[in-house]
C-alpha cells in the first residue's frame, strides 16, 4: 500500500469518527437555538399581552398565528416566573402532521389581580432537522473524501518527490559503477535526515568496496610475486647437481608452493566473487561447457578408470558468467574425480531445470551441512584444499541457483538447480522502466 | 635470441634472465617503463616480457609506446593478474602471449619459443632433433621418417619436452603445460606419468633412442646426450 493511500484512509478513519460526532453536537446546537428563539418570542407575546391586558384591551386571541389563552388566577408567582412546556403533538387533525410544540405560561400582576398568561407556537421537531442535516452531512463528505483523496496525491507529489526520488536513486545504485550517489536536494527535515543517512551510508560501501577490490588486487599480486620468486629458484635449483635426498626435498617444496598457489588463486577469486566482479551479461551454452569440461577430463577418468555416464539436454542456455561456468564445473568435476574410488561411475545430468553429478565414494566424514563451507573437507583427502564447494556455492548464491547435496547408498549427489524460466525473464524485466513504474504513485 | 625483460621484482628478474641465459638467450633486464622505453628505442629485441604492474605505470602503456614506435618485438605479458578481462585488454593492445604468475619457467620458455616461432620461422614449421621431428601445424611427431600415433596431448608433451632439453621438468611444470588453469583441481600428477610412459613407448616402438629419463623425486628431463 502506498504511503499516500495509507495516509488518505487514516485522514477518512477519522472524518467518519469525527462527522457523526460533529452531527450530534449540530443538531443539539440548533435544536437549543431554536427552541430559545421561540421561547423569547412567547415571552414577548405573554408580556404584550399583559400590557393589553393592564390597559383594559382586550388582547388578541390569536397573536403572531399563535392561540394566547389568559385567565385569572389566584397563585402569586414573581414576575419573571415562566414555566416552559414542550410536547409533541402527535396528530394535528387540521394538518394532518405531527409537530412539536413549545408552550410558554407565565404569571403577570395587573392591577393586583393574577393572570396567567400562556402561549405556544409550533418548532421544528427533530426529524426535521436531522433530515436537513443529514444532507448537510452527506455533501460534507463527498466533498471531504474528494478532496483529501485528489489533495493526497497531488501534494504527495510534491512533497514525497524528494523521497521518491532518493528511492529510485537507490535502486539504480551499483556498487560495481564506483560511482557516488547523488541525492536531490529537499528541505524536508526527515528527508533531509534520510539522505544524508543514505548517503553515509553507499559512500562508505563505495569507499569499503574500492578498498576490498583493491585488496583482493593486491594481495594477487604480492602473493603471486613471491610465489613465482620461490617457484622459479626451486626450477633453477633442481637443475643444479643434486643428491637424490635433496631433490625429495625440493619436490616437497615445489608440491607445498603449488599448493599455496592454488589456495591464493582461489581466495582472490572468491573475494572476486563476493564482490560481484563476474556479473553474467549474456547466456551461455552450458552444456556445450559440461561437454567440454567432462572432455577435458577424460585424461584422469581414464586413469582411475571411471565409468562416465552422460545425459546433457541440449540446449541448456544459463544467464551466467563464460568464466564461471567453467569454475562450477571443474570444480564439480573434479570433486567426482577426486572423491571416488578406481573402478567407480560418475553419472552427469543435464537439462534446463537442473545440473546433476553423481559419483560413487566413501561416505563423508564430516556432516554434510558444512560441506560447502570454506576449508571444510568432506574427507581428509591428500591434496585438496577445501575450498572447491565453497566456491561452488559462492557462484550459485550469486546466479540464485540452489545446491544441494545428498549422500545415498554410496553414493555423493549434488544437484544445482536452476532458477525457473519465468524468474528469470522477471528479474531481466528489472531495468530502469520497471522500477520507475513501480515507484510512481 | 635477444630477450627485453621488464620486471620490477629484482629477484624473479634475476632467476629469469639466469634461467633463459642458460638457454643461451641474451637477456636484458629494466625495473621500470622510462628505462625500458630507453632501452627499445636504443636496441633491437626479438620479444619484450613485460610485467603489467610496475614502479612507475601500467605496463600496458608500453604496449602503445612500441606501438607507436613501429618496434618489431614479439611481447609476452608476464602478470599477476589472472582475470579474463586483464588477460583480454593485454591482447587486444597487442601482446602475443599472457602468461599469469606464478609461472614456471620451462613454460616461459616454451611460450617464448612459440612466439618466436610464429613470427620469426615463418614456414617452418617443424622442429627436429636428431631423429625426432614435430610439426607444429599438422600436429605430427616422426621418429626416423615413422608416424607416431600419438594424442594431441602426447604431442603436446613431446613438443615440450624437445623445447625444454636437457632440463628438470617437474610434473607440476608439465600438468600446468598440457592442461593449465584445470590442473587447480587435480588431486595428483599420476597422469602425467602415464603420458611420459606413452610417448617413451611409442618412441621406443619406432626404434627411436628414450632421451626421456626419470629424476628421482622431482620430474623428467629430456636427455640430449643419451644416444
Amino acid at each position: 500500500m502506498k504511503l499516500v493511500d495509507k495516509f488518505t484512509l487514516w485522514f477518512l478513519g477519522i472524518t467518519m469518527v469525527i462527522i457523526p460526532i460533529n452531527s450530534v453536537i449540530t443538531y443539539y446546537s440548533i435544536k437549543r437555538e431554536i427552541d430559545k428563539s421561540a421561547i423569547e418570542r412567547l415571552k414577548h407575546v405573554n408580556v404584550r399581552v399583559a400590557e393589553q391586558i393592564g390597559k383594559g384591551q382586550p388582547p388578541a386571541e390569536y397573536t403572531a398565528g399563535c392561540r394566547v389563552l389568559y385567565a385569572k388566577t389566584d397563585t402569586a408567582f414573581a414576575a419573571d416566573h415562566y414555566v416552559i412546556t414542550e410536547r409533541d403533538v402527535t396528530q394535528d387533525p387540521l394538518l394532518n402532521d405531527n409537530d412539536r410544540k413549545i408552550i410558554v405560561t407565565s404569571y403577570h400582576n395587573i392591577h393586583n389581580q393574577y393572570y396567567r398568561i400562556t402561549s405556544g407556537d409550533y418548532v421544528s421537531r427533530s426529524e426535521q432537522i436531522l433530515a436537513g442535516l443529514r444532507i448537510s452531512i452527506m455533501w460534507k463528505l463527498i466533498i471531504l473524501v474528494a478532496m483529501v483523496v485528489l489533495t493526497a496525491r497531488v501534494a504527495s507529489r510534491v512533497v514525497l518527490a524528494p523521497f521518491n526520488g532518493t528511492i529510485k536513486k537507490l535502486q539504480l545504485f551499483n556498487l560495481k559503477s564506483k560511482k557516488r550517489l547523488v541525492l536531490p536536494e529537499t528541505r524536508t527535515k526527515e528527508f533531509k535526515e534520510l539522505n544524508l543517512f543514505v548517503k553515509k551510508m553507499t559512500d562508505k560501501a563505495v569507499d569499503d568496496y574500492s578498498s576490498l577490490k583493491e585488496f583482493s588486487e593486491n594481495a594477487s599480486h604480492e602473493l603471486q610475486t613471491p610465489l613465482a620468486i620461490i617457484r622459479s629458484k626451486l626450477e633453477l635449483l633442481s637443475e643444479s647437481d643434486i643428491q637424490g635426498d635433496q631433490a625429495v626435498l625440493i619436490a616437497d617444496m615445489n608440491n607445498a608452493v603449488e599448493k599455496l598457489t592454488r589456495i591464493n588463486r582461489s581466495l582472490v577469486l572468491l573475494s572476486r566473487l563476493e564482490n560481484n566482479e563476474y556479473e553474467a551479461t549474456e547466456e551461455v551454452p552450458f552444456d556445450q561447457y559440461t561437454k567440454e569440461a567432462l572432455g577435458a577430463f577424460c585424461d584422469l577418468i581414464a586413469l582411475k578408470e571411471l565409468t562416465v555416464k552422460s545425459s546433457i539436454e541440449e540446449p541448456v542456455c544459463l544467464k551466467l558468467h563464460a568464466s564461471l561456468a567453467d569454475i562450477l564445473l571443474n570444480n564439480l568435476l573434479s570433486n567426482a574425480i577426486r572423491h571416488n574410488m578406481p573402478g567407480g561411475t560418475i553419472e552427469v545430468i543435464l537439462n534446463r531445470e537442473f545440473l546433476m553429478v553423481k559419483n560413487t565414494g566413501k561416505a563423508p566424514e564430516n556432516p554434510t551441512s558444512e560441506m560447502f563451507q570454506r576449508f571444510k573437507k568432506g574427507s581428509q583427502c591428500n591434496n585438496s584444499i577445501g575450498i572447491g564447494l565453497s566456491i561452488v556455492k559462492q557462484i550459485c548464491d550469486m546466479n540464485s541457483f540452489e545446491i544441494q547435496y545428498h549422500y545415498t547408498s554410496g553414493l555423493h549427489i549434488l544437484i544445482v538447480n536452476f532458477p525457473p524460466e519465468s524468474h528469470s525473464s522477471k528479474l531481466l524485466q528489472n531495468d530502469e522502466r520497471y522500477l520507475h513504474e513501480r515507484i510512481q504513485l | 635470441m635477444k630477450v627485453l625483460l621488464i620486471e620490477d621484482n629484482e629477484e624473479l628478474a634475476s632467476s629469469i634472465s639466469e634461467f633463459l641465459g642458460r638457454e643461451g638467450y641474451i637477456c636484458e633486464v629494466s625495473y621500470n617503463i622510462t628505462d625500458a622505453q630507453d632501452k627499445l628505442i636504443s636496441f633491437q629485441y626479438d620479444c619484450v616480457l613485460l610485467d603489467i604492474m610496475l614502479p612507475d605505470g601500467n605496463g600496458l602503456q608500453l604496449l602503445s609506446f612500441i606501438r607507436t614506435e613501429r618496434i618489431q618485438s614479439s611481447i609476452l605479458i608476464l602478470s599477476a593478474k589472472n582475470s579474463l578481462d586483464d588477460k583480454i585488454a593485454g591482447l587486444e593492445e597487442g601482446a602475443d602471449d599472457y602468461l599469469t604468475k606464478p609461472f614456471h619457467l620451462p613454460e616461459l620458455h616454451a611460450r617464448l619459443r612459440a612466439i618466436y616461432r610464429r613470427k620469426k620461422l615463418n614456414g617452418s614449421n617443424v622442429i627436429a632433433f636428431n631423429e625426432i621431428s614435430l610439426n607444429i601445424d599438422t600436429l605430427e611427431a616422426t621418429v626416423n621418417g615413422q608416424l607416431l600415433d600419438m594424442t594431441r596431448k602426447e604431442f603436446d608433451l613431446l613438443l615440450y619436452f624437445v623445447v625444454n632439453k636437457n632440463r628438470v621438468l617437474s610434473r607440476q611444470s608439465i600438468a600446468a603445460h598440457l592442461w593449465g588453469d584445470y590442473t587447480d583441481n587435480f588431486a595428483n600428477f599420476d597422469f602425467v606419468y602415464q603420458h611420459v610412459k606413452n610417448i617413451r613407448k611409442k618412441i621406443s616402438a619406432a626404434n627411436g633412442t628414450d632421451y626421456i629419463g626419470t629424476v628421482y623425486g622431482l620430474g623428467y628431463k629430456f636427455n640430449t646426450s643419451k644416444q
